[in-house]
């Protein structure tokens, strides 16, 4: 039974104390510190993974012995028929590239002064052998394409989207070839000799897509500009490895974006013969490997993840099978373990950032420690006044108890009520204060996202609510217990 | 013989300070029958404020009984204790010992809420708050209601104080030194409303003071010294 007195004298000391409005302010900081801080960044989160999961294919083979082949896997592969619909090859090498043409105002070089180790500011990157008639079936390396147009839009630049996959020939599309008119007029941007006519000329360069990121250095190139393009390794073991340098000219065909942040910015898509033929292997040799570093592949729709889980260890069960005797195993990765220590970065990042709001959640807990403490010191005599009526130790308990209550309640419905209101109107907020002030509360060139992100889970509205509410009656519990347990003679007698 | 309605046997009470362990009350026997008032008399220190509150439930002796309408009732929980307080007591006290965020009117009412449920009370307000506005116009307040303490002079202060002591109807009132604070012209009002409504109601009054000339009214005086009755 709680007695009337409990709530009546609560309210009546909450609402005669000013100070009580600090505890009230205090908690609905930290609830809506806590919402909107971590919706952003829940938003963000969820946008990072979507955007990873969109640059990965569904599963790779990795971690494959050198000179691997690819035929002789994909038809092991595929005849796991229930498990996998589709693969495509992957060739990775470090590689680097520098435009033929030097556009104005983009003359930063290759060797810089400064470590740097932005991939965007300079021409080295990973190069990334692929065969885009395969990958077309297991990556979305159109809607890339397509997705770099929009990403310049947004940034209000009008870049037309690279038609290098538009060519209703598989060959032309395999080497990413540009159009014989868009290199015809490269070549004579630079000197190069040409045909008299464009209409004699066959496009010969490789392709080369870049990712958008890369921009800033290249945001003069025009579609079949020339790049160089060059990869060294060290072919040969012991002394005898000597470093080789191995250049093509290549076309620059154009921008992709998956959205992943350091795919974008680290890979250059390349044809995967090309790549071969960069790394030594004559692909008119018929004895020439056709050479990957992984395979990509496309499961079969519908498998449950208990499914995916067993078609992992069947199908590196399978790949290894086939590799050398005495290879290491290799490794069959979904999209999250491909990126395993960067969403662990970033998963990590949160629960730091949680933790710090928690933090302040504390904070706030032990303003309302300090001024339900002070409410007790000052209303000893109140205390003994109350258990000369008659009022029970547990009754006099309840009255700050009963106030940490109130103080919690309220301040955690303006909390939600704040919290949930920023993150719905965050971006017009965002762009208002921009507008009006010239600051933006979340920079999205920081965040490098369209808009900033929000995302409010009711079920961590739930969560916070209660905690905070049950964080702020453990803490009251500590003063209202003092007040239950006064001798009331003392309390009387008190000045 | 009728019960007392008050009772104390052979009550000791000491304090500890450090070591030492201080007696203040050493064997008192004290009963107070219904509708009787006894008027406490002694030196300061002689131990009547400290008879008062083991008497009214507020400290438990340190041997000896209490007995109320001859039921021990000082063993009992501390829960217990306070219901008992409340059903069979009213406190008036020297200062008044009024809730300063309160009017006179929520300060009589709050005695209504010491032993009723939210609930209960929530279906009994109207009713609760009438009884305590009459209480309070019987005490002569009736344009007082909603003044808060700082508002009022002492001698109304304590006019709330006994109407809050008088609101729960208990069978005895514990009054230490209730004219103890006022000028002689407002505590002869003050007593003689007390007096007034003991008759009304047939209360036991039990009195704390050093006025020869209150105590005198009262049907019995009882003096004290070291923590002793000595007549």
């Amino acid at each position: 039974m709680i007695a009337a007195f409990s709530p009546f004298l609560a309210l009546r000391y909450l609402l005669t104390r000013r100070i009580n409005l600090l505890s009230v302010l205090g908690v609905m900081f930290a609830v809506w510190a806590i919402l909107l801080v971590d919706s952003v960044f829940a938003g963000f989160v969820s946008t990072i993974r979507t955007d990873v999961q969109n640059s990965a294919p569904e599963l790779l083979v990795t971690d494959l012995p050198h000179d691997t082949g690819y035929a002789k896997l994909r038809d092991a592969l595929q005849a796991e028929r229930e498990l996998c619909a589709a693969t495509a090859p992957r060739l990775r090498h470090h590689g680097m590239y520098e435009p033929l043409r030097r556009p104005p105002g983009a003359e930063l070089s290759a060797i810089s002064s400064q470590i740097d180790f932005d991939h965007t500011e300079n021409g080295f990157g990973i190069l990334v052998g692929i065969d885009p008639v395969r990958e077309a079936n297991i990556s979305g390396l159109a809607s890339w394409v397509a997705r770099a147009s929009e990403e310049f839009a947004v940034r209000g630049l009008e870049l037309p989207r690279s038609r290098v996959l538009d060519s209703p020939d598989a060959k032309q599309r395999a080497k990413l070839l540009v159009a014989p008119e868009l290199e015809w007029h490269a070549r004579k941007r630079v000197g190069l000799p040409v045909e008299s006519s464009v209409e004699n000329h066959t496009s010969s360069w490789p392709g080369v897509l870049l990712g958008w990121r890369r921009f800033r250095r290249s945001q003069a190139l025009l579609e079949g500009d020339a790049l160089d393009v060059v990869v060294a390794s060290f072919p040969g073991l012991g002394e005898g490895a000597a470093l080789h340098t191995h250049p093509m000219r290549m076309a620059f065909a154009g921008w992709f974006a998956t959205g992943h942040r350091m795919f974008d910015e680290a890979s250059m898509l390349v044809p995967i013969e090309t790549l071969r033929t960069l790394l030594g292997h004559d692909i008119s040799d018929s004895d020439s490997i056709d050479l990957v570093t992984d395979i990509a592949v496309k499961l079969q729709p519908g498998l449950s993840a208990a499914a995916r889980a067993a078609a992992k260890t069947r199908l590196q069960a399978v790949v290894q099978g086939l590799l050398p005797t005495g290879s290491a195993p290799c490794l069959v990765l979904d999209w999250e373990e491909q990126n395993e220590v960067f969403l662990s970065a970033v998963t990590h990042e949160q629960g730091m950032m949680q933790f710090v709001l928690f933090v302040v959640m504390l904070v706030a807990a032990f303003v309302i420690y300090a001024t339900l403490h002070m409410m007790v010191t000052q209303k000893i005599k109140d205390i003994g006044i109350l258990a000369a009526l008659g009022g029970s130790p547990r009754g006099i308990g309840l009255v700050f108890l009963i106030g940490g209550l109130v103080v919690a309640v309220v301040g955690t419905a303006l909390g939600i009520g704040t919290g949930v209101a920023s993150a719905v109107w965050l971006n017009d907020a965002n762009e208002w204060f921009f507008a009006n002030w010239q600051v933006e509360l979340f920079p999205r060139r920081l965040f490098d996202l369209r808009e900033v992100p929000c995302h409010l889970e009711p079920s961590w509205i739930a969560k916070v609510g209660i905690g905070a509410i049950v964080l702020a009656v453990v803490v009251a519990f500590i003063p209202s217990r003092k007040a239950a347990r006064m001798n009331p003679v003392t309390a009387l007698a008190h000045e | 013989m009728t019960t007392p309605v008050l009772q104390a046997t052979a009550v000791h009470k000491h304090y500890r300070l450090g070591k030492r362990e201080i007696p203040v009350l050493r064997g008192i026997d004290l009963s107070v029958a219904a509708g009787e008032t006894v008027a406490l008399l002694g030196a300061s220190g002689a131990g009547k404020s400290t008879l008062l509150h083991v008497l009214g439930l507020l400290d438990p002796p340190s041997s000896g009984e209490v007995h109320y309408d001859g039921r021990r009732v000082d063993a009992l929980p501390i829960g217990q204790r306070a219901a008992l307080r409340h059903a069979q007591v009213g406190f008036v006290f020297q200062f008044y010992h009024l809730i300063p965020e309160l009017t006179a009117l929520q300060n009589v009412l709050l005695a209504r809420m010491m032993a009723t449920s939210v609930f209960a009370y929530w279906g009994q307000r109207k009713q609760a708050r009438q009884k305590a506005i009459a209480m309070l116009e019987q005490v002569g307040l009736g344009d007082r209601l909603h003044h808060r303490p700082t508002e009022l002079s002492g001698g109304e202060r304590q006019r709330v104080a006994i109407a809050r002591a008088l609101l729960a109807e208990p069978k005895v009132v514990l009054a230490d030194e209730p004219t103890g604070n006022l000028d002689s012209t407002t505590a002869r009002g003050v007593v003689d409303l007390m007096f007034s409504i003991q008759q009304q109601r047939g209360l036991a009054f039990l009195l704390v003071t050093h006025d020869e000339r209150l105590a005198q009214r009262c049907h019995r005086v009882v003096r004290m010294q070291d923590g002793v009755v000595v007549r």
